[in-house]
């Protein structure tokens, strides 16, 4: 009895909460009143989300007729998210994602074009290789807000114990990063740690250095080429690892973070990492570790990587585009991007921004060099082939991986890269 | 030697239970460690330094709690619909034969087949013009539908090791059709029961994807994506409050498994019919 009593209430309590429930649902515009544009942000760490929140306050309190307001969502399974919301005619007048994720949007035609509200001023500041990075069909459809770079952090102590010269010119090559490697290879300790479980971010990213595009095309109409200048960064890591073996073994089947415990540890001297790994290591690190982040790394074409930037798009359905357009530059102003990107220790992608950020932080836990990576950075085209995702999951991560397995040599890559490709994107 | 035979039993019993516990007392010990330690190459379950911060930090992100209200709401009602929808139909299932039995079956295996993504967009049209996109009463039903053809398939199963005989026997005695089924064979279902209200419940409890595409206003959010939110973009996991926002978010798991688990008991059929 007492338990049928029990399940009795519980019903009507789920009932009861459930009618409350019913009653909510998120409100839009109120007629006459100030306008609400809502501002889908995925930043996810706590000081990101209170430098958003304070952009916004700010912009709030200076425009009370356009009200924004922060609808906190994240990253994992964004992609689905925007592609219900755009379909539906729900998604939020002003979109966060990254470069490699809204071009897809742009070409559906979902996003407005922000050229004509992004002042001349602004689009000046930013390099041409990251703007690009933002541009579909000549159309500016999102403005870069955030940046990251691969560099390489060292513990300086183990590369002054085996007489290594810590590089401090303007960039460093791959080839003075291996010499480094080889040298600091002693006593059961290795040069280099490099979290390669997915390499093809990586990979893809750092190709430009050596002149690699890997795509030709944008669309449906891309196509995959494998050359000298694609080959060129997983040869040199498969011969750091096979030839001199002077990377630790298991990194290479680790992800990016679990490959730091190794370098804290002493295992490994250097580790290359997203830039954004230094306020971990500076959180994390022993007491007393003593670390650098070494110069950009340069490959035969020079220090470029490609650049994938976080970005802020306006909805072009919003009803609201032009204050929404005003908001995105409002929230791209320098002294917003410099702590939006302090916050999230990343790389602002305008060039005063990154001046200002550069004066306020000065050398401290390898600011400088990581800063300085964010000159490098420049558009790439896998960022506008159609069906990259596909391809990076379900061939090119399992064909670098087989190829650093020394399951397949060279030219069996270029294949299973090229055939796939052709495979995927039929 | 036979007395040998228990304390093996025993001690075979406490390591299979410490196999399956173990993840649970890895999330644990994860929860109280400092970032700096779980990125260290140190493995001990217990930690150098208890790190309650993880806690703090995990119930201040986001509103972790009343995450946790709404995936308790949507979870707890769409159990209750599930089993009071499956329990009828299953038995109409288990005891009917011809058309309407194989139609029955013949719906809840192609509903299985069905990716979730294919289903999502009209779906979430449907809702919206229902006036229940974004918000628990949509997410509910959602779950329901997509919980009800695996609870119907578990349910009918034990409505057929039920023996027509036992109501048969009820009917033979005077008894009415609702006594039958109210005094002979819903208490001999009971199990069956809590067995499908915990899958639908931990089913609900745990599902993503839906919540995520549904829910689009953070108050209404789930456990799940509010869980997620501890991944960020660039490979950034907040692994500490992740943990420990899991450790908080499998206790109404543990209580619901502990108030269904007495439920649980097989056997009652036992010699109820002689052959």
């Amino acid at each position: 009895m007492k338990t049928r009593r029990m399940l009795a209430a519980t019903l009507l309590s789920v009932a009861g909460l459930l009618l409350t429930a019913c009653g909510s649902g998120s409100g839009g515009d109120g007629g006459d009143g100030p306008v609400t544009l809502t501002f889908q942000s995925l930043s996810d760490q706590p000081a990101a989300i209170a430098a958003t929140q304070k952009i916004v306050g700010d912009w709030n309190k200076a425009h009370p007729d356009v009200q924004v307001k922060v609808v906190q969502a994240g990253w994992d399974g964004v992609y689905d998210k925007l592609i219900t919301q755009f379909n539906a005619g729900t998604a939020p007048d002003i979109v966060h994602y990254e470069a490699a994720g809204i071009a897809p949007f742009a070409t559906d035609g979902y996003l407005a074009d922000l050229t004509q509200y992004l002042p001349e001023q602004k689009r000046a500041d930013i390099p041409k290789g990251v703007l690009d990075s933002v541009t579909v069909d000549g159309k500016v459809i999102a403005a870069p807000t955030e940046l990251q770079s691969y560099v390489v952090f060292a513990n300086k102590t183990q590369l002054q114990q085996a007489g290594v010269t810590i590089p401090a010119g303007a960039t460093m090559s791959w080839d003075q990063l291996r010499d480094i490697a080889k040298a600091t290879t002693k006593d059961g300790k290795f040069g280099l740690g490099w979290g390669l479980s997915s390499p093809t971010a990586a990979f893809v990213a750092l190709a430009p250095g050596f002149g690699g595009k890997y795509f030709e095309g944008t669309g449906d109409k891309a196509n995959v080429t494998v050359g000298q200048g694609e080959q060129a960064l997983p040869q040199l890591v498969d011969a750091m690892a096979h030839q001199d073996h002077s990377i630790l073994p298991v990194t290479l089947t680790q992800s990016g973070t679990k490959a730091l415990a190794p370098f804290y540890a002493g295992q490994v001297a250097m580790t290359v990492q997203g830039s954004y790994q230094a306020a971990n290591i500076a959180k994390d690190a022993p007491k007393g570790f003593d670390w650098v982040v070494l110069p950009p790394l340069a490959g035969s074409a020079g220090p470029a990587q490609a650049a994938n930037p976080q970005t802020l798009s306006v909805n072009k359905d919003s009803g609201h585009v032009k204050e929404a357009a005003e908001f995105v530059d409002f929230f791209t102003s320098t002294d917003n991007l410099a702590a939006i990107n302090e916050a999230d220790a990343l790389i602002p992608p305008t060039t005063s921004a990154r001046q200002a950020l550069t004066a306020k932080l000065g050398g401290k836990n390898g600011w400088n060099e990581i800063l300085a990576s964010g000159q490098y950075l420049t558009s790439a085209p896998y960022l506008f082939a159609g069906k990259y995702a596909q391809w990076k999951d379900t061939v090119a991560t399992p064909a670098y991986q087989q190829f650093l397995g020394q399951k397949i040599d060279a030219a069996g890559l270029a294949k299973q890269l090229e055939d796939g490709w052709k495979s995927v994107s039929k | 030697m036979r007395s040998l035979v228990r304390p093996a039993q025993y001690v075979a019993l406490a390591l299979y239970i410490l196999f399956l516990g173990f993840p649970l007392l890895w999330l644990i010990s994860a929860s109280v460690k400092s970032s700096g330690e779980l990125n260290s190459l140190t493995v001990s379950l217990l930690p150098t330094e208890w790190h309650w911060d993880n806690y703090t930090e995990a119930l201040e992100k986001q509103g972790l709690v009343r995450s946790a209200a709404n995936s308790l709401i949507v979870a707890l009602a769409s159990t209750a619909l599930s089993v009071v929808i499956a329990v009828p139909a299953s038995y109409v299932l288990a005891r009917l034969k011809g058309k309407v039995r194989a139609a029955g079956v013949g719906w809840i295996l192609v509903s299985q087949v069905f990716p979730v993504v294919l289903i999502i967009l009209p779906l979430y049209l449907i809702l919206r013009t229902l006036g229940l996109a974004d918000n628990l009463a949509g997410l509910t039903l959602v779950h329901t539908t997509y919980m009800l053809p695996f609870a119907l398939w578990m349910l009918q199963g034990y409505v057929a090791a039920i023996p027509v005989e036992l109501e048969e026997a009820g009917a033979v005695d005077g008894a009415s059709r609702l006594t039958v089924l109210r005094t002979i064979v819903f208490p001999l279902l009971a199990p069956g029961v809590a067995a499908t209200a915990m899958f639908s419940f931990v089913s609900s409890w745990n599902e993503f994807f839906f919540a995520l595409v549904l829910l689009q206003s953070p108050e209404n959010y789930t456990l799940p994506i509010t869980l997620n939110m501890f991944v960020g973009g660039e490979g950034k996991v907040a692994l500490g409050p992740l943990a420990a926002g899991a450790v908080l978010a499998a206790i109404p798991s543990i209580v619901f498994f502990s108030i269904l688990r007495r439920k649980l008991t097989s056997g009652l059929m036992a010699g109820a019919v002689k052959g």
